[in-house]
């Protein structure tokens, strides 16, 4: 049994969560998978760095450029322990998610996709999942197929097995966690097929990173993506872990500074792994912010997080259930879905009612969530979306549902 | 509870909105979408004589997207091109009491003036075919600025 997570201590390390919108109402932050409030701790971070470390990295050789250098690489040694990754050489920083799927869809996919090739993704992964293999396999003139998502919410694993027989799939790439439905994904059951058939496979960990432990190792993937700040960390810094023996076959992504070993006119050697991905100076004081986040999340426990957040997420879906004139997406069987609760309210808008309920100081995401081709499969325009972390409690859940009594009476529902 | 946005003028006309459906072999039919929500709107129009026979808009939008959508197209049904095209956004949104959105709400301004934005690359790319001079240019520029 996981201790419980005290809400109200957390709490008082979020500032962003002491004030007040609209007409003076208490903020109601329910809009956690696209990204997440900072702590003092991560705010505090990047004022220090900038007040007290401040220069660039990997290069000079005086105090501050050494104490700058140090933190950078601090984060990375974090991260390496947060994942259980074996070799720190095999973390990159990038901006973000969808930076780390570009990278390898470019710097991984020009070399090893063809034509006629298959590179297989599913019907629910963000667009960031999506778009660069469509550009891949346009370029290619391979094809891009996809696993469907049955009407509970879930990936039919079982269509795999159809497009690994014909021998032509290059890489599985795969969302940890559904952004929009908060499915989290079998993977065992899809790495297990992958390597029986010795395809490689990339993992969208964006929504799975921040909400539960997550073991790289044990995962047993080729690729995993995922962003600091829908983990309490900043804005703009993204990672990208690579297996070793796939990393070392990679040509570069960007080309510039910091990823050189010596240049020429004509020819370059590349520097060291991972330094040879992270071309020109990178994003440094947040990636500093961010190793201040995962301490953050290591202190609290992921365990307890994920504990928390089944709790919160429960007790939302029942409460919710029981509203009139509500439609919630996804699985009902809370061990197989994270704190994410897709809803359309009677026939409303979800632009409209989150423009209503905003006014009542509660932020919900309404639109697509950048996950056109499930809205399809959902056969909706768009969604509402309240999304949970360590700091949201019963009550803004009953503010939430409060808040669509709201939507009714304007709507005269 | 009233909301400045929410009136009942826009949401009944939401609820109820004219010329909603297509029809068939239009002479103008044109798509577009907002990025950001999802609002979705196709608009068809018949030509004769430079007049707007008649016009048929279909898809899905939010209130404020499908009341401003509604209402342009009784404003502009009947109407000649050469003034359909000059309509400012002002009078769509004054029909609805939503100028302040200008000011106010950059997002959702982008819901009010969707089907306006149609209607002028609509008109533009009928223009442009027939008359082949560049003379509408201006059309698609304001269709792009518009919010």
């Amino acid at each position: 049994m996981q201790a419980a997570i005290s809400v109200e201590k957390i709490r008082e390390d979020f500032p962003i969560l002491k004030r007040t919108v609209r007409d003076n109402k208490p903020l109601v932050y329910l809009d956690n998978a696209s990204t997440t409030q900072k702590p003092n701790q991560v705010i505090d971070a990047i004022n220090d760095y900038y007040r007290n470390h401040n220069a660039n990295i990997h290069r000079a050789v005086y105090a501050l450029a050494e104490e700058a250098t140090e933190a950078y690489e601090a984060t990375r040694d974090k991260i390496a322990k947060f994942l259980n990754i074996k070799s720190r050489e095999e973390i990159i920083f990038v901006r973000g998610t969808t930076e780390a799927i570009n990278l390898v869809a470019y710097a991984w996919g020009r070399d090893n996709v063809k034509e006629g090739d298959i590179v297989v993704t599913t019907e629910y992964e963000h667009h960031s999942n999506i778009v660069p293999w469509q550009l891949l396999t346009q370029e290619k003139k391979a094809k891009l197929e996809y696993i469907c998502v049955d009407d509970d919410g879930n990936l039919m694993i079982e269509q795999l097995d159809t497009y690994l027989a014909t021998g032509k799939v290059r890489l599985v790439t795969f969302s940890l966690m559904s952004n929009v439905l908060g499915t989290i994904t079998d993977a065992e059951k899809i790495v297990s097929k992958c390597r029986a058939a010795g395809v490689p496979i990339l993992i969208d960990g964006a929504q799975a990173v921040p909400h539960m432990t997550v073991d790289i190792q044990g995962l047993d993937c080729d690729f995993f993506a995922f962003s600091a700040h829908k983990m309490l960390g900043p804005t703009g810094i993204g990672v990208l872990w690579v297996r070793k023996s796939i990393l070392e076959t990679m040509r570069p992504f960007h080309g510039g500074g910091d990823m050189i070993r010596e240049v020429h006119k004509y020819e370059t050697t590349w520097n060291d792994l991972p330094y040879k991905f992270e071309a020109g100076t990178p994003n440094i004081a947040d990636v500093v912010a961010f190793g201040a986040a995962i301490d953050y999340l290591e202190n609290i426990g992921m365990d307890t997080i994920r504990q928390h957040e089944v709790d919160i997420t429960k007790y939302a879906l029942e409460k919710m259930s029981k509203v009139k004139g509500i439609t919630i997406y996804g699985t009902k069987d809370i061990s197989k879905r994270g704190g994410v609760i897709s809803f359309n309210f009677h026939d409303v808008h979800p632009h409209d009612v989150a423009h209503i309920i905003d006014r009542e100081g509660v932020a919900i995401r309404s639109g697509h969530h950048c996950a056109q081709v499930l809205m399809e499969r959902l056969n909706v325009a768009a969604t509402n979306r309240a999304s949970f972390y360590i700091y949201n409690t019963r009550e803004d859940v009953d503010a939430l549902v409060r808040s669509l009594e709201k939507v009714a009476e304007l709507f005269k529902l | 509870m009233s909301d400045p946005l929410y009136t009942e003028i826009i949401i009944d006309e939401a609820k109820h909105p004219h010329n909603h459906g297509t029809m068939d072999s239009p002479d103008i039919s044109q798509h577009d979408a907002n990025p950001m929500c999802g609002d979705s709107i196709t608009l068809q129009m018949k030509i004769k004589n430079n007049v707007i026979e008649d016009i048929m808009w279909s898809g899905k939008g939010c209130t404020i997207c499908t009341a401003c959508t509604s209402v342009l197209t009784q404003l502009i049904k009947g109407k000649d091109i050469d003034n359909a095209r000059g309509l400012p956004k002002e009078t769509i949104l004054g029909e609805l009491g939503l100028e302040h959105l200008i000011q106010q709400s950059p997002i959702r301004i982008k819901c009010a003036l969707l089907s306006l934005k149609v209607l002028k690359m609509g008109l533009y790319s009928y223009l442009a075919d027939k008359l082949k001079d560049g003379g509408v240019d201006n059309l698609k520029e304001e269709a792009a600025s518009l919010y």
